[in-house]
C-alpha cells in the first residue's frame, strides 16, 4: 500500500470516529440525532480529504500519518468545542478551513522548504517583528499579553512567530554548528566554543527573558527558550548547551517570579492551589476536580459534566487553554491518555522526518518544528494537571483559537513538505544504488 | 546529528510518560480524595440534575419545589417564603442548610429506606426522583408568626405541646428565600443576623418568663407551695448583693401565685436562695437545659441552652454564689435559652410533666405517593410531677386573666403563659411571653421574644402570642 492510500484509509477513520463523537456529544445534548449532525462530519471529512488530495498531488511521499491524526485532534476538540460552546464550533470550523487554505498555500507557494533557507533572515526578522509587535501593541488576556487585536479578530502572533523562529534557527545553525560546536577555550577546564557564537544565545536568552517580562507570559517564553536550547543541542551534539540554556532560563524565571506578579501568582497557585482556592487557585482547582472527575472511563462525549445551568463552564477557559480537562472528563483516563498518545505519535513521525532527512537544514527544521509541537502540547498538558506550573497556551488542533490551528496547520504543511523531499531524494538514491548495483 | 535528535525524542517521550502517569494519579490512585474535597462542588451541581423531591406544610401545601431550568433543577418557593431558616436553602454556590440538608437524601431519592435503583435504570442512566418531605409546619400559623414579627427583631416558636411537633418557627429579621444566592454576600456579613435561625439558635436571657422553671423547681420540691406566703419590701439582700424589682416596685404582703402573677423578682429570689444552685440546675436539666433539642437537624442548626460565659455553656456542676442563685431563678445571671427551649418549658407544663421529642419532619412520602417514613412521637424528659404542673398551669393562667400578660388573652379561650422582659443594660429590652392555650386541653404552646425593644414581655410580646394561639386554634388539625 502506498503512503497515500495509507493517509486516504486513516483519514477516513479519524472521519468516522469525530462523526461518531460529534453525533454522541449531539444526542446527549439534544436528545436526537438529525441530518445537520452528519452535514457537520462530512464537512469536516470533506476538508481533511481536500488536504488529501493537495498532498497527494504536491507531496506523493510524504508522512501518511501525519495528516490523520492531526485529524483526529481537530475532531476531537472541534466536538468538545461544540459541546461547550456550540456558537464557538462554527467559529472553530471556520477557522479550520482558513487553516487549511494556508496549508494548501504553503504547499503550493513554497513547494520546496529548503527554499525558505535563503530567506532565513528575513524570516527570522519577521518572527521578531511579531513577537515586538505583540508586545508594543498587544492586549492583556487573563493577566498575559499575548494578542493582538486586528479587523474584528484577536489573533495571537506568537503562534506564527513559532514557526517563524524555528525556520530562521534551523537554517542559522546548521550554517554555524560546526564552529559552534570547536571548543577554542576552556573555562574551568570546560571546553568552550568562542565568545561570538554565544551570541544567539544570548539574544534568544533576551529575547524570552523580554517576553516573560513583557508579555507576562511563563509559556510561551519557555516555549522559545527550549526549543532554541533543544535546536542548539541537535545541531551541535554538545550538551553544554543545554546546562547553559537551562541555567540562563532558571534565572529568568526566577527573576520574573521576583518581578512579575502575573507569574508569581501562577507559581505559588501551583505549589498550593487549596491556599486561594476561591481566586487565583479557582481556575486550577477546578480542573483537578473535572478531571478527577472522569475516571477511568469518562462520562461519555457530551454526558459530563462541563456547564452550569447558566451555561458558564466549570473551569473558566475551558474551551481554550482547558480543554483537555474536558476531554479527560468526558473520555475519562483512556480517552485522555489516547489523546496524549496521539501527540506523542504527532511528535514520534516528526523526530523521524528529522532523522530520515537527507541536509542539516531539513533535520533541524523538521526536529525543531516537532520539539515546539511536542512541548507545546507537554507545557498546557502539564500545566492543567498540575504537573507544571500553568500557563496560558493553547493545545495543538484541540482548544479553540483561530491562530493556534492555523500555525499548527502551517507546522503540518511544512513536516509534510520536509518529508517528501527526504523520501524523494532517498527513493532516488536508492534508485541510483540500484543501477549502480546494476552496472557493477 | 541524529544521535542528539534521537535524545532529546527520549526526553519528551519520558515527559509524555510524566503526563500519561499524572492523569492515572488524577483519575484513578487521587480521584476519590479530590472528589471529597470541600472546594469540589461537582458533587453537589451533578445532584442539581436531579428532581429534588418537594417539601411540603402540614396541609399538603408546598414550601419548596424544584423546576427545571436548562437541565438544572432549581427550588421555587410558591406560597412565597415560609421559615427560610428552617427549611433551608439548596444552592450549587453554598450548599445546604435546614431540612434541605437533613433530609437531602431523602429529597433526592436516594435514602436506603426508599428502595434500590433497579439496574435498569442504573444502565440506562436514569436519574432517580427525590421523595416529598411533609413538614409538621402549618403555614397559615406560619405566615402569622412572621407577620407579627414583621418590622420587629426576635423569634417565634411554636409547639404542639403533645406530640413536639413544630408547628411554626419564625425569626427576624429574614430574608426572600428565592434571592438568597443573589444577596448572599450582604446576607452572609449584615450584623442582624438574618441566616440565623433565632428560635433554634437565639440564645437569649429568659429574664422573668425563667420563673416557670424556678416556680416548677420549688413546688415540686415542697420549698414552696402556691399560698406561702412572702413580704416584699423592693430588695432582697442575698451574699453581699441585693435583688430588686423591675421598675424598683415594691409588692409588701404577698403569696407565691402573686409572686408568679406580678413576677416579683425578690421572692423568686428568696426561693431560688432556698433551693440554692443543685436543685435550681437540677429542675433546668429535667427541662432539657444543657442538652441539645433531639429535634433532627445538621449539627449546629439546634443550640443548648443553660449558663454560659463568653467561652461557651458552662458546666451545670459550675459554682454559683447564692447571689447568682438568686439572680438565676429570676432568669438572670448567666443563664441563656433558645426561643425553642421555652417554648419546651410550657409544653411540659401544658402535659402535665413530659417534654416531648421535638420534630418537623411528619412523613416523607415517594414521587408514587407511598408512605416511607412517618414521625413517631415520642417523650423526651418527664420534667415535673402532674401535681405541680397542674398548679403551675392554674398559677400561669392567673398570668394572663389577671397578672403580667393580660395582653395574651384569647376570648373563649383560657391561656396560661408568662411574660418576661430582660434589661439589657443599654437601655433596650428583651420582651418575652411563653405560654400555651387552651389551658384545661392545651394544644398548641409558644415561645415569643422580641429583641431590642423598649417595651416589655407584657406589652409587646403577649398580644403576638395571642394573635398566633389564636391562628393556631383556629387550625382544624395541628400535627
Amino acid at each position: 500500500m502506498n503512503r497515500r492510500t495509507t493517509e486516504l484509509l486513516y483519514l477516513v477513520l479519524a472521519g468516522a470516529v469525530s462523526t461518531m463523537a460529534y453525533v454522541s456529544v449531539y444526542a446527549g445534548r439534544f436528545r436526537e440525532i438529525n441530518r445537520a449532525s452528519i452535514v457537520y462530519g462530512l464537512v469536516f471529512v470533506a476538508i481533511f480529504l481536500a488536504l488529501h488530495v493537495v498532498v497527494r498531488i504536491c507531496l506523493p511521499q510524504a508522512d501518511p500519518y501525519i495528516l490523520p491524526v492531526t485529524a483526529l485532534l481537530a475532531a476531537v476538540g472541534l466536538t468538545e468545542i461544540f459541546r461547550i460552546k456550540p456558537a464557538l464550533a462554527l467559529l472553530q470550523g471556520q477557522w479550520l478551513l482558513v487553516g487549511a487554505l494556508l496549508f494548501v498555500l504553503t504547499v503550493v507557494i513554497v513547494r520546496d522548504h529548503t527554499r525558505l533557507d535563503r530567506y532565513r533572515y528575513l524570516v527570522g526578522a519577521l518572527g521578531l517583528a511579531l513577537l515586538v509587535a505583540t508586545i508594543v501593541a498587544g492586549t492583556t488576556v487573563n493577566g498575559a499579553r499575548l494578542w493582538i487585536h486586528a479587523f474584528g479578530m484577536s489573533i495571537q502572533p506568537s503562534e506564527f512567530a513559532k514557526l517563524a523562529i524555528v525556520i530562521f534557527l534551523a537554517g542559522y545553525l546548521d550554517d554555524k554548528k560546526v564552529l559552534l560546536s570547536i571548543p577554542t577555550r576552556h573555562i574551568l577546564g570546560v571546553p568552550v566554543p568562542a565568545a561570538k557564537y554565544f551570541g544567539p544565545l544570548v539574544v534568544m536568552w533576551v529575547l524570552s527573558l523580554l517576553m516573560l517580562v513583557f508579555m507576562k507570559d511563563f509559556g510561551m517564553s519557555l516555549l522559545f527558550m527550549a526549543v532554541f536550547v533543544a535546536l542548539l543541542y541537535m545541531a551541535t551534539g554538545r550538551g553544554i548547551y543545554v546546562v547553559f540554556g537551562g541555567g540562563l532560563f532558571a534565572v529568568a524565571a526566577a527573576v520574573a517570579v521576583w518581578l512579575v506578579p502575573h507569574v508569581a501568582d501562577r507559581f505559588s497557585v501551583w505549589l498550593d492551589p487549596w491556599a486561594k482556592a476561591d481566586t487565583t487557585g479557582y481556575q486550577l482547582l477546578q480542573s483537578l476536580f473535572t478531571i478527577a472527575d472522569g475516571g477511568v472511563l469518562g462520562a461519555g462525549f457530551g454526558r459530563g459534566f462541563l456547564l452550569y445551568a447558566n451555561h458558564q463552564p466549570v473551569v473558566p477557559d475551558l474551551q481554550t487553554d482547558f480543554i483537555f480537562a474536558a476531554i479527560a472528563n468526558e473520555m475519562g483516563l483512556l480517552g485522555g491518555v489516547a489523546v496524549v498518545l496521539c501527540f506523542l505519535l504527532f511528535f514520534w513521525r516528526g523526530v523521524r522526518i528529522a532523522t530520515q532527512a537527507p541536509d542539516g537544514f531539513s533535520k533541524l527544521l523538521a526536529a525543531g518544528l516537532a520539539t515546539a509541537f511536542g512541548l507545546q502540547t507537554l507545557i498546557i498538558l502539564g500545566g492543567v494537571t498540575r504537573l507544571i506550573p500553568l500557563t496560558g497556551i493553547t493545545l495543538p488542533f484541540v482548544s479553540y483559537g483561530g491562530s493556534s490551528i492555523t500555525a499548527n496547520l502551517v507546522l503540518v504543511a511544512l513536516l509534510l513538505m520536509v518529508s517528501h523531499r527526504s523520501n524523494v531524494v532517498r527513493a532516488g538514491t536508492d534508485l541510483e544504488r540500484r543501477r549502480l548495483a546494476e552496472l557493477g | 546529528m541524529n544521535k542528539a535528535i534521537g535524545r532529546v525524542f527520549l526526553v519528551g517521550v519520558a515527559l509524555f510518560l510524566a503526563v500519561i502517569l499524572n492523569l492515572t494519579w488524577l483519575q484513578v490512585i487521587r480521584a476519590d480524595h479530590l472528589a471529597t474535597q470541600p472546594e469540589n462542588k461537582r458533587q453537589l451541581a451533578k445532584e442539581m440534575r436531579i428532581k429534588r423531591g418537594a417539601i411540603l406544610g402540614f396541609d399538603g401545601s408546598v414550601i419548596a419545589r424544584s423546576a427545571r431550568r436548562s437541565g438544572f433543577y432549581q427550588r421555587k418557593y410558591p406560597q412565597g417564603t415560609l421559615a427560610p431558616q428552617l427549611v433551608g436553602y439548596d444552592s450549587v454556590r453554598y450548599g445546604r442548610s435546614g431540612i434541605e440538608e437533613q433530609m437531602n437524601d431523602e429529597l433526592l431519592g436516594r435514602a436506603p429506606e426508599l428502595g434500590v435503583q433497579s439496574w435498569l435504570d442504573q444502565l440506562l442512566g436514569r436519574r432517580p426522583t427525590g421523595a416529598d418531605v411533609v413538614t409538621t409546619i402549618v403555614p397559615d400559623v406560619q405566615r402569622v408568626a412572621q407577620q407579627a414579627l414583621a418590622g420587629k427583631k426576635g423569634a417565634i416558636a411554636v409547639l404542639d405541646p403533645a406530640t413536639g411537633a413544630l408547628i411554626a418557627n419564625a425569626s427576624a429579621p429574614s430574608y426572600e428565600a428565592g434571592k438568597l444566592e443573589d444577596e448572599w454576600a450582604t446576607l452572609s456579613k449584615d450584623l442582624e443576623a438574618p441566616l440565623l435561625d433565632r428560635p433554634l439558635q437565639g440564645l437569649y436571657a429568659p429574664g422573668s418568663a425563667f420563673k416557670v422553671v424556678t416556680a416548677a423547681a420549688g413546688l415540686q420540691s415542697g420549698v414552696v407551695t402556691p399560698e406561702t406566703m412572702f413580704v416584699d419590701t423592693g430588695t432582697y439582700v442575698v451574699y453581699g448583693g441585693k435583688v430588686t424589682n423591675y421598675g424598683g416596685a415594691v409588692y409588701g404582703p404577698h403569696d407565691f401565685e402573686t409572686a408568679l402573677t406580678q413576677s416579683i423578682n425578690t421572692t423568686f429570689g428568696k426561693v431560688g436562695d432556698k433551693l440554692g444552685r443543685r436543685r435550681l440546675v437540677g429542675a433546668m436539666q429535667r427541662f432539657g437545659f444543657w442538652q441539645v433539642p433531639p429535634l433532627p437537624l445538621p449539627s449546629g442548626a439546634v443550640v443548648a441552652s443553660g449558663r454560659y460565659d463568653g467561652e461557651g455553656l458552662l458546666s451545670p456542676e459550675a459554682e454559683m454564689d447564692p447571689l447568682a442563685v438568686a439572680w438565676a431563678a429570676c432568669g438572670q445571671e448567666q443563664v441563656l435559652s433558645t426561643p425553642l427551649q421555652m417554648a419546651l418549658v410550657v409544653s411540659a407544663v401544658a402535659n402535665g410533666g413530659p417534654v416531648m421529642r421535638p420534630y418537623v419532619v411528619q412523613e416523607v412520602r415517594t414521587a408514587d405517593g407511598g408512605v416511607v417514613e412517618k414521625a413517631a412521637p415520642a417523650e423526651w424528659l418527664t420534667a415535673i410531677q402532674p401535681a405541680t404542673a397542674l398548679s403551675l398551669n392554674a398559677m400561669m393562667q392567673r398570668v394572663v386573666t389577671s397578672g403580667t400578660g393580660t395582653g395574651a388573652a384569647i376570648e373563649g379561650v383560657k391561656v396560661a403563659g408568662k411574660t418576661g422582659t430582660a434589661e439589657r443594660g443599654d437601655g433596650t429590652n428583651l420582651a418575652w411571653f411563653i405560654g400555651f392555650a387552651p389551658a384545661d386541653d392545651p394544644r398548641v404552646a409558644v415561645a415569643v421574644v422580641i429583641e431590642d425593644t423598649l417595651s416589655t414581655g407584657g406589652a409587646e410580646a403577649a398580644p403576638l402570642a395571642a394573635d398566633v394561639l389564636r391562628a393556631a386554634l383556629a387550625q382544624a388539625a395541628l400535627p
